[in-house]
């Protein structure tokens, strides 16, 4: 985990995972400890939590989908003033496709679409960017603090 | 991920521990389906996942849709706080 600004308005830390499902309770340890350390609210961290496991759990699904054994790493970055929290995530599979990115009636089950609808009703806002190089998506999400 | 099955005459009760996503939604799938196609009650006690995302509702789901096709249910028991506040949002969606 690297902190990338260290002052008491302006805090990033960013750390970087191999693209597989076994690495979402790593990406929960690093969210957890980043908001002790940003001492964000208690009752929004675990809400935050399940926000930033969805979307990289998107990535494993969708960007990597017909990539199971993968070696490529994706980059969460947590950054936070104290007006608002961006997360930002960093990968190098299949480019997103903004259209297709919507959530599916429940009793269609497949979880990708309940993530998207948890991440919809848990952050201020998303968006798709194209990644600057070496990456090719960064998704964005923010919410007001 | 923990699992513990206790069984009486008519139910199954799977004792869930740790959290649940989708390294381990399979797992759990591996356990709870073969109880509910065995055509038993099962109830699905969550007092002990202390973290459970859209991987685990679509799980709770699954198992109930197939609980219809078997002509049995199941339930959930003892839901922990965290899991509550995921289903709730869950809720929204029905």
């Amino acid at each position: 985990m690297s902190t990338e600004v260290a002052d008491t308005t302006n805090l990033s830390e960013k750390k970087d995972f191999l693209v597989r499902s076994s690495s979402l309770k790593d990406v929960r340890s690093f969210s957890r400890e980043v908001f002790e350390k940003f001492k964000i609210d208690e009752n929004l961290r675990e809400e935050l939590v399940l926000a930033i496991a969805e979307a990289a759990q998107n990535i494993v699904k969708h960007a990597y989908k017909d990539y199971p054994d993968t070696q490529d790493r994706m980059a969460v970055r947590i950054s936070c003033t104290d007006k608002e929290l961006e997360i930002s995530f960093f990968d190098k599979g299949k480019p997103v496709e903004k259209s297709k990115v919507k959530h599916r009636a429940i009793d269609d089950v497949k979880p990708g679409g309940l993530g998207t609808f948890f991440i919809q009703e848990i952050m201020d806002s998303i968006k798709f960017k194209e990644g600057d190089k070496p990456w090719i998506n960064n998704l964005v999400l923010t919410k007001k603090l | 991920m923990k699992f513990k099955v206790t069984e009486s005459e008519n139910v199954s009760t799977v004792f869930l521990d740790g959290e649940i996503d989708m390294d381990v939604a399979d797992n759990v799938r591996e356990v709870v389906f073969p109880l509910i196609d065995s055509g038993k009650e099962v109830h699905l006690n969550l007092k002990g996942v202390q973290y459970m995302d859209s991987s685990g509702i679509s799980v709770i789901v699954e198992s109930n849709q197939r609980a219809k096709e078997k002509n049995t249910k199941v339930e959930l028991k003892e839901v922990s706080q965290p899991v509550e506040k995921v289903l709730a949002m869950a809720r929204k969606f029905l």
